[in-house]
């Protein structure tokens, strides 16, 4: 092999193995919060207004993101979306006990008062 | 377990300096893509263009040789988060370009530096390689912390 391929040649190597460490995840969190469980809606409130609420509006109420106010929303479905984005919404942008918090507080306020 | 522990561990360190780990990659990356620029700067300056610039130089050449080197630093809390915890995604047009460009981007960085090493390659080799990986730093900003900045919230 010419000398000169070799730039590209390792260069490819490390795209390859660039892409098989992503598809891996390995560092990806492999235990999701328990939905609602052991979450505490007072504080995910704190962190609702600090991380979401620049989107999702004060309290949920909607801005640029969807209104999340009494519409009923599952606690798995809110860990899902956190976890794994949607549309325009990044992924992980609460983990660990900071989203179990907010996951409870979503669950509160989407819970209909009827 | 211990990959978790891992993952807690990076956001708790990253969450103590910012306001979550997606805006320490934004102003990472955005670090990273001012250095880029300077990289393309200096490099023409060694090249002899942009005269109206300061001298050429040892001074100009070591700035190009420490602004590479912090860029790389910079991308790599970036790398360790978008690769190792978020993965590629696709799940539209612009996760779906960044995931790509991301990709490469280390690829084609080891091949800048080796075609720096490298004397037996055309002239026009280097500069090319440069320009690519600049021009996929800067795509990568654009696709990921320009869109955090606007979309998302503009702060640490």
């Amino acid at each position: 092999m010419s000398r000169g391929w070799r730039p590209l040649v390792v260069g490819a190597a490390v795209v390859v193995a660039t892409f098989a460490l992503a598809q891996a995840q390995v560092f990806a969190p492999s235990a999701p919060a328990e939905p609602g469980a052991a979450g505490d809606a007072a504080r995910g409130e704190s962190i609702f207004a600090g991380k979401c609420a620049s989107c999702h509006g004060d309290g949920g109420t909607g801005g640029v993101g969807p209104a999340l106010v009494d519409t009923g929303l599952a606690a798995a479905d809110v860990s899902g979306v956190v976890q794994q984005g949607r549309g325009v919404m990044p992924a992980g942008i609460v983990s660990g006990q900071d989203q179990a918090d907010v996951v409870a507080y979503v669950v509160s306020i989407s819970t209909p008062s009827s | 377990m211990l990959l978790a522990d891992v993952s807690e561990t990076y956001t708790d360190i990253v969450t103590s300096v910012f306001s979550s780990t997606i805006a320490a990659k934004a102003w990472f990356a955005t670090a990273a893509a001012i250095l880029a620029l300077l990289q393309v700067t200096t490099a023409a300056r060694i090249y002899g263009r942009l005269s109206f610039l300061p001298e050429r130089g040892p001074a100009v050449a070591t700035m190009h040789r420490w602004s590479g080197r912090v860029a790389f630093l910079c991308t790599l809390p970036v790398f360790f988060h978008c690769v190792t915890i978020l993965g590629f995604q696709a799940p539209d047009a612009r996760v779906a370009i960044h995931s790509l460009l991301g990709t490469f981007l280390y690829g084609v960085f080891v091949a800048k530096v080796l075609i720096v090493r490298d004397r037996s390659l055309p002239a026009w080799a280097l500069p090319a390689a440069g320009l690519t990986l600049a021009s996929m730093l800067v795509a990568i900003w654009l696709s990921s912390s320009l869109w955090y900045f606007t979309t998302v919230r503009f702060g640490f």
